[in-house]
């Protein structure tokens, strides 16, 4: 009896905290990816104004900080699927 | 304020500049046709050829260093404007300003025609080509005074607190103190505050102050200036050089027990000059090391934090060397002078 009160609260519990997880993990990633291309963005800007030949560099600079984000989505996915 | 882009910009712009291979490609040319045409192949060349139609030789690069200097300098102004920056970097294009009224007042005095003073105008601060051009049209140092003061340009005020004492003296350098104290006084009051900037303009400005000193009292000595007088020409502010000290240095007597005081602090270094410098008294050795030690002081702060406004300043004064050097490389190839002593002559290569 006891076994089944307890997993009735595991599963109610698993209801809320396992969306609020996985929206942190998504959304702390997003933001310091945000924060990084924004940072490289204006500094990228500044170097293609002088040096337009480094365009190429500066948009794969640009892009590295995806991989956060990209992180966050797989940890987040982890939560759902897999607790 | 973001640096990231500002700085990165001023960063594209400083991986311009001469390094030690352009400088030896304009050294072993033996003539200025050749040397203008190096400079074509450079980032001077649109002033170059701008300088080409207007003038020759050695003029036409004067004239084309100036021009880069000066829209280099609006360039970086225009890059700041509006941000926190712009009040410091100002403070460092205002010299220019100081320069261009001093360049004007000593030409008023010895009857320069305007195209000779012109000539010797850099119009990289605050006041621009027209302005300079009509304190050019003035008749006498008076005239350029009273002008100033008609538009309530800032550096009117010193200069007419002293401009009756000049009258009586005639010595123009009451004048050029006057406004000296003026410049350095505004800048350490811009730079008071305890920001990172600001501590890093103020070590600037301070330096350039103790430079100035030190400069004040070789002339002094070399002139035999009394106490008195000299007493008038210290400058407060500086870094390591405080009345006392620039006292001690006047009442030395002579240039090398002047320099003695110089130990232990960053300017030592003169008092190892060459004994025949010493002993002939000859000033300009003296200033090229303090103005060389400067300019690499100043210079060095590019490699201060990348986020900070250090980066901004190293690039002014990198620029000023680079343009320091390539006219000093003309005018020795128009003076023919071997390579050997034009090496000698060039500063934080």
């Amino acid at each position: 009896m006891a076994d089944v009160a307890t997993a009735a609260a595991a599963i109610q519990m698993a209801g809320w905290e396992k969306p609020i997880g996985a929206a942190i993990a998504f959304a702390a990633g997003a933001i310091g990816t945000a924060w990084a291309q924004s940072r490289i963005g204006s500094a990228g800007a500044g170097t293609i104004a002088e040096k337009p030949e480094t365009s190429s560099s500066i948009i794969i600079l640009e892009a590295i900080p995806e991989t956060l984000v990209i992180l966050g989505f797989v940890v987040a996915s982890m939560i759902i699927i897999m607790i | 304020m973001d640096y990231g882009y500002i700085n990165a910009r001023i960063r594209g712009m400083h991986s311009r500049l001469f390094d030690r291979k352009a400088y030896d490609a304009l050294i072993i040319r033996q003539d200025i046709p050749s040397i203008i045409t190096e400079l074509e192949k450079t980032p001077y060349k649109k002033e170059i050829e701008e300088a080409n139609i207007l003038y020759s030789g050695i003029t036409a690069i004067e004239y084309a260093l100036r021009k880069n200097l000066v829209n280099t300098y609006r360039k970086i102004l225009g890059l700041v404007q509006g941000e926190l920056a712009e009040k410091y970097i100002v403070i460092f294009l205002n010299k220019w300003d100081v320069q261009n009224i001093k360049t004007i007042l000593r030409g008023k005095k010895i009857h320069a025609s305007q195209d000779e003073i012109k000539e010797c105008l850099i119009p990289a601060g605050e006041l621009d080509e027209a302005t300079l051009n009509e304190l050019l049209k003035q008749p006498d140092v008076r005239a350029v005074v009273d002008l100033l003061a008609t538009w309530e340009q800032p550096y009117a005020l010193p200069l007419t607190d002293y401009i009756d004492e000049y009258s009586e003296n005639r010595d123009l350098v009451i004048l050029e103190y006057a406004l000296d104290k003026y410049y350095y006084q505004k800048a350490l009051e811009a730079a008071k505050g305890k920001s990172t900037e600001e501590k890093i303009v103020r070590r600037l400005i301070r330096r350039e102050i103790d430079a100035n000193n030190i400069k004040s009292v070789i002339r002094i000595i070399n002139d035999n200036v009394d106490w008195d007088d000299a007493k008038n020409l210290f400058l407060e502010g500086g870094l390591r050089i405080d009345e006392e000290k620039f006292e001690k240095m006047v009442e030395s007597g002579n240039l090398e027990n002047a320099l003695k005081h110089l130990d232990g602090t960053p300017y030592y270094f003169l008092s190892y000059l060459p004994a025949e410098a010493l002993a002939a008294g000859r000033i300009s050795v003296f200033e090229k090391e303090l103005d060389s030690y400067i300019i690499s002081n100043n210079t060095g702060t590019f490699r201060l934090d990348p986020l900070s406004i250090g980066v901004i300043i190293g690039y002014i004064w990198a620029k000023y060397s680079e343009i320091i050097n390539i006219r000093i490389i003309a005018r020795c190839k128009h003076a023919g002078v071997s390579d050997e002593d034009l090496e000698a002559e060039l500063i934080h290569v």
